[in-house]
């Protein structure tokens, strides 16, 4: 069943992303605080991240190009930027962000530039697989709820159906009263009554 | 308890009541708790996710961005049973911060942030006063124990 398939594969996405290393258990906490109150936290979240850190992903590399370049500032930006980072379980991005920040207090620039390509490699990265993840998801959730609304619609029909069976029961009990008044006149009329009936069934 | 003053909140945070979401593995402290909390961030990720968490265990959360607006809210009345206070905060610092809110008389716990764990920070904010500093993420094994604490 396609909804089954989808299902099976937003899952497999999920645990490689774990598995790969890509995020941690916070996202697990991330995703434990979504609820109806809250039904769409996580991509929330995660949008209002990759918002902020494309933001502060510039600033780090203006002041990388700067001259002199201020270390201070370049701190500063890298521990808003880690800050956000673990808290949403990117943990590879994270890693680079702590290597980006031992460079950075040494001041050795070129050990910043390295590093600052790895972190916005992983960033890139993460970005695709969760934006790949959460289209798998919100199609699984539309197929999901279509399929609730089908079986909704059949039950309803199914309902009116029988309604309908009840009014020609009731009507054929009508016929069977008349029919004992003329038993006497043999079974032929059984298959008179069958015949208005079906008759009338044929009509609507 | 609780502010007056209204601030920003994240995307995606529902308002709702100050016992905020309940959590059927929270509940056990949260649906009597009466705590209130106060998140001094200016990362707007963080902010949000900490409020989240903290009001999913039924503490009601505020979050300002400025250690300035914390104190302000701090003096206009509102108390708060935890204070998280993130290290590096535009115009006064974390530890400027909470030395001020120890300054205007406020007995909540407070609980120092900071992305990167450094020793030099820590002593800054135990010497603020705060009882506590940490590295982020705040997560669940540091906020059960805290709300378990406050609680009792």
């Amino acid at each position: 069943m396609d909804r089954n398939h989808l299902k099976r594969q937003v899952d497999l996405m999920k645990r490689s992303l774990f598995d790969q290393g890509y995020l941690d258990e916070q996202f697990i906490q991330l995703e434990e605080l979504q609820d109806d109150d809250n039904p769409n936290f996580v991509e929330e979240i995660v949008t209002l991240f990759f918002n902020d850190s494309a933001r502060l992903l510039q600033n780090i590399e203006q002041a990388l190009v700067s001259v002199p370049i201020d270390f201070a500032r370049l701190d500063n930006y890298m521990h808003q930027f880690k800050g956000s980072s673990s808290s949403i379980g990117a943990k590879r991005v994270k890693n680079e962000c702590t290597r980006f920040k031992e460079y950075c207090t040494a001041g050795n620039a070129e050990g910043c530039f390295r590093t600052f390509v790895q972190v916005k490699q992983e960033h890139a990265i993460l970005r695709t697989k969760l934006e790949t993840y959460f289209q798998a998801y919100i199609s699984f959730m539309c197929v999901f709820v279509l399929v609730i609304f089908a079986l909704t619609y059949i039950c309803l029909l199914f309902c009116l159906y029988l309604f309908s069976w009840q009014d020609k029961l009731d009507h054929l009990g009508l016929q069977e009263v008349k029919l004992d008044d003329y038993m006497d006149e043999g079974g032929s009329l059984i298959i008179d009554l069958y015949y208005k009936y079906d008759k009338a069934h044929m009509i609507e | 308890m609780g502010a007056a003053v209204d601030h920003v909140i994240p995307i995606g945070m529902s308002r709702g009541s100050v016992e905020g979401n309940d959590k059927s593995q929270g509940q056990r402290f949260s649906s009597k708790s009466k705590l209130t909390a106060l998140v001094v961030d200016n990362g707007g990720v963080c902010c949000a996710i900490q409020t989240a968490l903290l009001r999913s265990y039924g503490v009601g959360t505020e979050a300002v961005e400025t250690g300035g607006a914390a104190v302000e809210l701090i003096s206009s009345g509102a108390t708060f049973s935890l204070i998280i206070i993130e290290m590096l905060l535009p115009f006064m610092n974390g530890p400027e911060t909470a030395k001020q809110i120890r300054a205007i008389g406020a007995q909540s716990k407070v609980l120092g942030i900071t992305a990167f764990f450094d020793e030099r920070d820590q002593q800054e904010f135990l010497a603020a006063r705060a009882d506590d500093f940490i590295e982020k993420p705040l997560s669940l094994e540091i906020v059960i124990p805290i709300i378990r604490e406050l609680n009792n």
